[in-house]
């Protein structure tokens, strides 16, 4: 289309010198700290699974850790640890020459991590002797479990609100939720060593449910925070 | 002259002149864009200044390394979208009382004498901008950032927060529609030097 094309010729116009408010604020610059996303990865890290370490250094390893499947117990822990590194990692590190951080796949990793966890606590959880059975007094208890996996979700959430603070101009929402379901997924490992309940509607609903409430939770919340005003 | 990589990390050293360089290079395009968005040339200037004080403010969270463009258009976009929805709120409530007369933008965005381009055909340019004015913002930014400003999809996905797919979506259909208004308004179809770039 022609006129398009005459458009796009336009040379750039010529823009207005900075504002006075920018020049003051430019008379006082002073060098500044730039965001350092694997170090700030590293500390959320490190930080969150030294607060969770706590945490369950003040509980009682589950009683029937010793009459579970070994290869269950590693794989399902290895799989929490995944969901919690992962969203993180999408959520505060850029590709390599950009600023934003991948806030699509952070947000999918999101959606996968809850729905995943909640499907996968339903359909593979492991019977055991001293396993407490299912029914519904367990209820009371899964809201415990809720609770506490939301506890421990916060830290990560709430750290890296603060890396991420002001920084994101567009995806803000998925990137919190990754943040949220990130840390739901830590609160996830420490149900997964602590509670005793082996049933498929408490495992999937109540633990796996910790991710999606808390990338919920931090997707309405945080962005207030992040979001670049 | 540098590169606005360079320029970001030398501005966030506390360099006020690597600032002004980086101005002098990023903010002609910007105001190229938020010019052909706003349409008014005082709002785009104004968008303009409020972007480059959300990059300054913002200026902790530039990651050493990155290209700042995408980003500081990212800002830019934001800046224009919340402008929008103000603007729009703004109109529903002058529009309610029905006190004030309806004003119409400026037609091209900036003043004949700014203007310093004499080979292009102010009648297509304005015909241009009146189509891409009746476009949803959506679209039109869609095709402000692919054909005229020349970014691919994935960069001007990236800048309006979207998916690549959306983007192109958004940027066919706006290229559609542009095509549809400005065959009527009398562009000769004929004359057409390519179509889609």
């Amino acid at each position: 289309m022609r006129a398009i094309d005459e458009l796009a010729q336009l040379p750039p116009p010529v823009p207005p010198p900075p504002s006075a408010v920018l020049e003051a604020e430019l008379a006082k610059l002073t060098p500044i700290a730039t965001r350092r996303p694997v170090r700030q990865l590293v500390l959320l890290t490190v930080v969150s699974l030294a607060y969770a370490g706590a945490i369950f250094a003040m509980l009682a390893i589950r009683h029937d850790v010793h009459e579970l499947p070994g290869a269950w117990m590693i794989c399902v822990g290895l799989a929490w640890l995944v969901g919690f590194i992962a969203p993180l990692y999408l959520a505060t590190v850029p590709r390599a020459g950009q600023v934003v951080p991948r806030w699509q796949l952070a947000g999918v990793a999101s959606m996968i991590g809850a729905i995943g966890f909640i499907g996968l606590g339903l359909v593979v959880h492991p019977s055991s002797a001293h396993g407490a059975a299912p029914d519904w007094q367990h209820v009371g208890r899964g809201y415990g479990c809720l609770e506490f996996g939301l506890a421990t979700a916060l830290v990560p959430v709430v750290i890296g609100a603060v890396f991420l603070r002001g920084a994101l101009p567009v995806g803000s929402r998925w990137v919190a939720a990754a943040l949220g379901a990130g840390g739901g997924s830590l609160g996830g490992l420490m149900l997964h060593l602590h509670c005793s309940i082996t049933d498929g509607a408490h495992v999937g609903l109540m633990h796996g449910g910790v991710v999606g409430v808390s990338a919920l939770l931090a997707a309405a919340l945080v962005p207030r925070v992040t979001h670049l005003r | 002259m540098a590169d606005a990589k360079d320029l970001m990390q030398r501005y966030c050293d506390g360099d006020a002149g690597a600032f002004r360089e980086l101005y002098a290079l990023v903010a002609p395009r910007l105001l190229g864009y938020l010019l052909k968005m706003a349409r008014e040339r005082a709002l785009a200037d104004d968008l303009l200044q409020q972007t480059f004080m959300k990059v300054h403010r913002a200026r902790a969270a530039y990651v050493r390394g990155a290209d700042p463009l995408p980003w500081i258009y990212s800002i830019a976009h934001r800046t224009f979208i919340d402008e929008a929805r103000k603007h729009k709120r703004a109109v529903v409530r002058v529009g309610d009382v029905e006190e004030l007369p309806e004003v119409p933008a400026g037609l091209t965005g900036e003043s004949a004498d700014r203007r310093d381009d004499g080979r292009a055909d102010p009648e297509l340019v304005t015909a241009a901008l009146d189509a891409l004015a009746d476009l949803p913002h959506q679209q039109r930014e869609a095709v402000v950032l692919t054909k005229l400003d020349g970014k691919s999809v994935a960069e001007a996905a990236a800048i309006a927060g979207t998916t690549t797919g959306a983007m192109k979506v958004r940027a066919h259909r706006g290229y559609e529609a542009l095509r549809k208004v400005l065959g009527r308004t009398g562009e000769p179809a004929k004359k057409s030097t390519g179509g889609a770039r």
